[in-house]
């Protein structure tokens, strides 16, 4: 008996070599996707932002240039019933106190969308259907165009549309 | 001592654990599952001292109190090792060890003969009860209280051969510490009354102040965790306790389920339990002068008994510690007819290998079976560990789960020992062999329809296919899987992937919950059938109760139900469904209270916290 203790307690320390709380083991994964939504903040989707975007500020959002361009992969089902293209976006005050407004229109895959205009500074969901002819692809690609943007100046060398959140392709 | 008495000495001591670490290999390199994963969880819970003493000393699990076998067990191997499972084995089996040296040297002394000792170790870590007690870490309680009920017989008996009071103190230690490794620790009294009794009834009154101890723990027990009345552990006092019995008898002197895993008639198990069993009776009839044989026989029934009247939870290990007796019971008659002429030595070697023949084989499969499960939960459990580190801003969706994989690595929580909270089960999952009874709590885990495809298409959520020893990520194909919309009976309000069923009053979740202000909507199904009710789980601020009691109104598709109300900030409310909500694919339900509050440096008004909504 007095062995047995003896060898188990000489043993003991072979468990304390490892601290980890587990071992993680490799996952069999699939090719990379293109998401159907897009959060600014996450720099893992930054392929899918074309063009017109610049750094990720806050782990939130980005500054969009006048024109910024995105691919999102059209959701299950949105080639039947169509779907909706979703743009969370923040008009900062600096942009109004200097252009007084701003218009913002979308193309999928080069048909247009209908516009909306912005007259005071804040956070806005620029929303529209879009028909399930233009989601039968894999992927759509997305072009935003503001009307108007603040130049580069000594200050920030970047052109400054609009603050942009997330943007997203849901089903109907 | 002679060179040639040293060996054999050492051997004695040492084949016992020897043979039981072979025998016991896939025990000692299994993983952990099911029951573990609670007891690891106590930790983190954990952040003061009288934290530790409620971790320590609450009853939980069926009203269980067992400080040192379970909570400080798990508790300083967590905090130690993490999910590392080796030094828990070690730990397990250095107990083993002890308790197999400590039944032979009683044995031994018992019988006067160094070969029951032995044998009695080998018979009954051979015991296919003893299956998961070694291969399952939550089972190690059996293990302690084995040890522990040896030890202090064993200083009882050096207490009768000495006559030297310490022996009495470090058995009355012995005995008062084995309470916290298992209630079962109550019949030791009865074991030292019982042995005095039979074989040394000079000291039987020593024992008798042992009772009074029992009965102090079995009362302040029952005041502090109150036997269930319903449920699975409910204890039934009558006649079913004779079934139990039987059952257990057979488990114990035959394998465990009365099943093998060769190839054998119907009759041969039957026959060759019933041939145990009259060669164990006998072996009592037999004239003796040390009255050893009843005692060896009285240990079952006085071990067996606090689990007899547990008639709907027959456990396949319930025979480890009562098994003890009978080993030793066979040991010494094996010893005893060795010494009594050929016919009785061939008797006893036969009848010792229709023992071998019934457990061995069973053992070896029981505990390949316990290693593969804990293999397949180590996967699982891993997998999704690694699947986090890939996505760790993803909610997982776990497809093709198995009631058997579910239960023992999802069901007691094994993720958030990794600080891992969303995981799921894909819808539909429980419809897979819908009557097993590992599916048991199910609904909790399973991800609601459209919360699967709001976190597809809002890329929220990855899918994991667990069929394999391998995690497959098949989000795309899951996808483009036909999948059903419908509404849940049940959705936790804290859950970002849930909003879509949620009206657009509600605050975003904090954490585990989520607030609502004064009136907020939300979408369930209709219960299937009649008689259900809508409950609400969660918590108010304490400045909403200060005036007074809250009021909660809940309105179902226009149809307001009578009131309830809240008296403390925690709350579990229930409200009974009118019958035009049976059947309804979608039902409309509003919640609103009476009173609101905003902290300061909020903008919120902070209406209820919930929290667990459910149709059930």
């Amino acid at each position: 008996m007095k062995i047995a203790l003896l060898v188990a307690l000489a043993l003991v320390p072979l468990g304390c070599k490892q601290t980890k709380k587990v071992q993680v083991q490799q996952t069999v994964e699939e090719s990379p996707r293109v998401a159907s939504a897009i959060k600014m903040g996450d720099p893992k989707v930054a392929t899918q932002l074309v063009t017109g975007f610049y750094g990720i500020e806050g782990n939130a959002w980005r500054w969009a240039a006048k024109q910024f361009t995105v691919t999102l992969r059209p959701p299950f089902g949105a080639s039947q019933r169509g779907g909706v293209l979703q743009l969370n976006l923040t008009v900062p005050a600096v942009v109004i106190d200097k252009l007084k407004n701003i218009s913002l229109t979308a193309s999928v895959d080069g048909s247009p969308l209908p516009p909306e205009t912005y007259t005071a500074a804040g956070p806005y969901v620029y929303k529209r259907d879009v028909p399930g002819s233009l989601l039968g692809a894999d992927s759509v690609k997305v072009d935003f165009q503001l009307d108007k943007a603040m130049p580069p100046n000594d200050q920030d060398k970047r052109e400054l549309g609009v603050v942009v959140n997330s943007v997203s392709l849901e089903a109907k | 001592m002679t060179p040639r008495v040293k060996p054999l000495t050492l051997a004695w001591w040492i084949l016992p654990s020897l043979l039981c670490i072979a025998l016991h290999w896939l025990a000692f390199r299994a993983w952990f599952r099911a029951d573990d994963f609670a007891w690891l969880g106590l930790t983190p819970h954990v952040h003061s001292f009288h934290d530790l003493l409620a971790a320590l000393f609450e009853p939980r699990a069926q009203g269980t109190i067992r400080p040192w076998s379970e909570r400080a067990f798990f508790m300083a191997g967590g905090t130690l090792f993490g999910l590392n499972a080796l030094p828990y084995r070690i730990v397990i089996f250095a107990t083993e060890f002890a308790a197999l040296g400590l039944m032979a040297w009683i044995g031994r002394r018992l019988t006067g003969s160094p070969t029951a000792g032995f044998l009695a170790a080998i018979f009954w870590m051979v015991n296919s009860s003893s299956m998961e007690p070694l291969g399952w870490a939550c089972v190690y309680n059996q293990v302690m209280c084995a040890f522990f009920l040896l030890l202090a017989f064993y200083f009882l008996l050096h207490y009768i051969d000495t006559g030297r009071r310490r022996y009495e103190v470090y058995q009355w230690i012995a005995f008062t510490l084995g309470f916290g490794a298992l209630e079962l620790n109550v019949v030791y009294p009865a074991i030292a009354a019982g042995y005095t009794l039979l074989c040394a009834r000079k000291h039987f009154r020593r024992t008798l102040p042992l009772f009074a101890v029992s009965a102090i723990y079995a009362v302040v027990h029952s005041i502090a965790a109150p036997l269930p009345k319903t449920g699975d552990y409910a204890m039934h006092f009558d006649g079913s306790m004779f079934r139990t019995l039987g059952v257990l008898w057979t488990w114990t002197v035959g394998p465990t389920y009365r099943t093998t895993s060769l190839d054998l008639p119907a009759w041969v198990l039957p026959l060759a339990i019933g041939l145990l069993t009259v060669a164990l009776l006998g072996l009592v009839a037999l004239p003796s002068q040390t009255g050893i044989a009843p005692f060896f026989l009285l240990w079952f029934p006085v071990t067996i008994g606090p689990v007899l009247p547990l008639r709907d939870h027959v456990s396949e290990y319930y025979g480890y510690i009562p098994a003890i007796g009978l080993c030793w019971l066979g040991a010494w008659g094996v010893a005893r007819a060795w010494n009594s002429g050929m016919a009785p030595r061939i008797a006893a070697v036969a009848l010792s290998f229709v023992y071998l023949f019934l457990q061995t084989p069973h053992l070896l499969a029981a505990t390949k079976w316990n290693y593969n499960l804990t293999v397949r939960t180590r996967n699982l459990v891993e997998g999704v560990a690694g699947a986090h580190e890939l996505h760790p801003n993803q909610s997982i969706l776990l497809y093709g789960m198995d009631a058997e994989l579910f239960w023992n690595a999802m069901h007691d929580y094994p993720f958030r020992l990794l600080g891992i909270d969303n995981v799921y089960l894909a819808p539909g999952v429980e419809k897979n062999n819908a009557s097993d009874p590992g599916w048991d709590g199910v609904q909790e885990f399973i991800l609601p329809g459209p919360a699967v495809n709001r976190g597809l298409s809002q890329n929220e959520l990855v899918v994991y296919d667990v069929r394999g020893p391998q995690l497959h990520n098949m989000t795309t194909a899951y996808a483009a899987m036909p999948r059903s919309n419908e509404l849940p009976l049940r959705i936790d309000a804290g859950d970002p992937l849930i909003a879509g069923l949620l009206g657009p009053e509600w605050y975003k979740p904090d954490v585990d919950h989520r607030w609502m202000p004064k009136r907020a909507t939300l979408r369930l199904a209709g219960p299937a059938v009649g008689g259900r009710n809508l409950h609400l789980q969660g918590n108010c601020t304490g400045e909403q109760l200060r005036p007074g009691d809250l009021q909660v109104t809940v309105s179902i598709e226009g149809t307001t139900l009578p009131a309830a109300t809240i008296h403390n900030s925690s709350f579990d409310l229930e409200f009974p469904l009118p019958a035009a909500a049976v059947g309804k694919s979608e039902l409309r339900i509003a919640i609103e209270v009476s009173r609101v509050y905003r902290p300061p440096q909020d903008t919120r008004d902070l209406g209820l916290a919930f929290g667990v909504i459910e149709i059930r």
